[in-house]
């Protein structure tokens, strides 16, 4: 097989277009993450520039190319303006190989979810690379929870996308969509795809395990130092990764372009599946706009003793479940059999003692009765009932 | 688990009811009658001029030293229809000073000043946190004319009410400038 000219600029321009397609995709995320965080909590959200704000990550986008760019004086220099290209490049290169229908994707690989695996790893290095090379310890402590928290996550997400993967038969994503004509996967293991999208939200740092970037605890980790341009690639590399996880959740667990209802022209099949992945983002953002930051260990403990565990025991069901031909229906009695049994574990490892602890601590409590507070006018009922 | 859950039920409520924000430069939100704002100079509409004599006991007990006074004779006493000797020639607040205490209104003798509800007063002028005389005067009339201000001691400080009061004579030309009851904040709200 020998590369002609003509390859070579169908890459590029391949290339160009998919960089521009994301680019744009993550910056629809940006303003519908502001919109709908802001709806969340009562407020408006951006509503200055254009209407309904849609201008704003322009505005932002505008802003931070014109900011001045610098780098700390200690900091090493090279290392310090690689480091967002290391996060940025593996993010857009898995979606080299995301089909967006069965025929439409730039390199429709028969081991796609490998190549996923491959190179979604490799955003540590670059996460770990600008937390040291900026010479702050904010950035260095950042880096080191970076570290901790992706190794952590990426095995559950692995384990998923393997059990995923003996499922369907195939690491395409394409056969994965098209194993699913029928019934789509999160009916099957519903637990799967609860610990994928838990995994995913930790390896992308969305809210709940935004630790090491968490603002009142190292002010922005790894990102600390970085300002205009830089930073912007690593916004945008933030937005593409929580696309992605969108995009996966759609493709492994709902279908991607396909629904039961028969086979769908391109244009609505490319349509279902973006829908798909926009429901998931915002499902991202709802979480994000509900939970509030776990500490670093119970970061560690929920990954290690509750995800790892599970996914490992879901892989083992699948496999069983393959290997003797038994009806899909038992995976779904399996799926929710492993999480009855992990909650009632809970339950008696942890929920037991606590609840003594608790008990313990109701009976002790010196009982301070509270004042009754001053109103402006004094209410008719504000008798102070002596508690037992 | 079932907790965990109840706080998406929660959060996703926002989103179909109207936000709580103001977008603030179209949409004002009412300023609450207690609300106390920068001070201003009041008008003494029955002899047409300030209440204030000048005296500068604000501008001596002003925590902050915000303020400067300097008064004149008053031109009106010497006509006969005022009974103020001294009258404020110049008025100045630094509103970058001013803490909004409040001291000067506890402090004057005279009615002259009363805190008012200004607060936007921000301003592109490098100049521009000054407020002279006459802005605070427009700034009093203002809040006379929105609060129903009534004055605390009218015998002694409304020119028409002393002016009669001094000369019996002409007690029925006695203008009509409200009780002579000293009213609260709260009152005129």
């Amino acid at each position: 097989m020998s590369v002609t000219l003509l390859d070579i600029v169908w890459a590029a321009v391949g290339a160009v277009a998919l960089v521009t397609a994301v680019s744009i995709l993550g910056v629809s995320l940006v303003w519908l993450e502001r919109k709908f965080l802001g709806r969340l909590q009562g407020r408006p959200g951006p509503n200055r520039v254009g209407p309904f704000g849609l201008l704003q990550p322009v505005a932002d986008g505008i802003k931070l190319l014109w900011k001045e760019d610098v780098s700390p004086g200690p900091s090493a220099k090279v290392l310090f303006y690689v480091a967002p290209l290391l996060v940025f490049v593996p993010s857009f290169v898995v979606w080299l190989t995301i089909p967006f229908t069965r025929d439409l994707a730039l390199r429709n690989l028969d081991t796609s979810v490998f190549f996923f695996v491959a190179f979604s790893t490799l955003s540590i290095v670059g996460v770990l690379l600008a937390g040291w090379s900026a010479a702050s310890k904010y950035s260095v402590l950042g880096g080191f929870r970076a570290a901790a928290q992706l190794v952590s996550y990426e095995i559950p997400l692995i384990v998923i996308a393997i059990t995923m993967v003996a499922l369907a038969g195939s690491m395409s994503f394409v056969d994965i969509v098209e194993a699913q004509r029928t019934v789509p996967y999160i009916a099957l293991v519903p637990l799967a795809a609860v610990l994928f999208f838990i995994a995913g939200l930790a390896e992308i740092g969305r809210t709940p395990f935004d630790i090491y970037l968490a603002e009142s605890e190292v002010v922005g980790g790894p990102l600390v130092e970085y300002s205009g341009a830089h930073w912007a690639v690593f916004y945008l590399a933030e937005y593409g990764n929580t696309f992605l996880v969108g995009a996966l959740t759609a493709l492994l667990f709902l279908g991607g372009w396909s629904w039961p209802f028969g086979t769908l022209p391109a244009p609505a099949a490319v349509a279902l599946f973006l829908t798909k992945s926009y429901f998931v983002t915002v499902l991202i953002f709802w979480v994000r706009g509900t939970y509030p930051r776990l500490r670093i260990d119970q970061m560690m403990s929920l990954g290690w003793k509750i995800l790892i565990p599970l996914s490992f025991v879901t892989l083992v069901t699948v496999v069983v479940q393959r290997f003797y031909g038994w009806p899909s229906w038992t995976l779904t009695l399996m799926s929710l059999a492993t999480l009855a049994l992990a909650a009632w574990l809970q339950t008696r490892l942890q929920g037991a003692p606590a609840r003594a602890l608790a008990e313990k601590y109701r009976r002790d409590a010196v009982v301070v009765q509270a004042k009754p507070r001053l109103h402006r006018e004094a209410p008719a009922a504000a008798k102070v009932e002596a508690s037992s | 688990m079932i907790a965990g859950l109840k706080g998406f039920l929660t959060t996703i409520r926002w989103v179909f009811k109207r936000p709580v924000t103001a977008n603030y430069p179209e949409e004002h939100l009412p300023v609450q009658p207690r609300y106390m704002g920068f001070p201003a100079l009041l008008w003494d509409t029955t002899a047409d001029e300030p209440f204030c004599t000048g005296c500068m006991v604000c501008v001596r007990e002003c925590p902050t030293q915000c303020m400067s006074a300097r008064m004149h004779d008053n031109p009106n006493f010497a006509a006969g229809t005022s009974h103020r000797r001294k009258i404020i020639e110049h008025f100045e607040i630094n509103y970058n000073r001013c803490i909004l205490c409040g001291i000067c209104v506890d402090v004057c003798a005279f009615d002259a000043i009363e805190m008012t509800h200004e607060h936007e007063l921000a301003s592109y002028a490098r100049n521009g946190a000054r407020a002279d005389l006459p802005i605070l005067l427009s700034q009093g009339r203002r809040w006379m004319e929105r609060s129903g201000w009534r004055p605390r001691n009218p015998e002694k400080n409304v020119a028409g009410v002393a002016l009669a009061k001094r000369a019996p004579a002409t007690a029925a030309t006695k203008l009509d400038t409200g009780s002579g009851k000293a009213p609260s904040r709260e009152d005129d709200a």
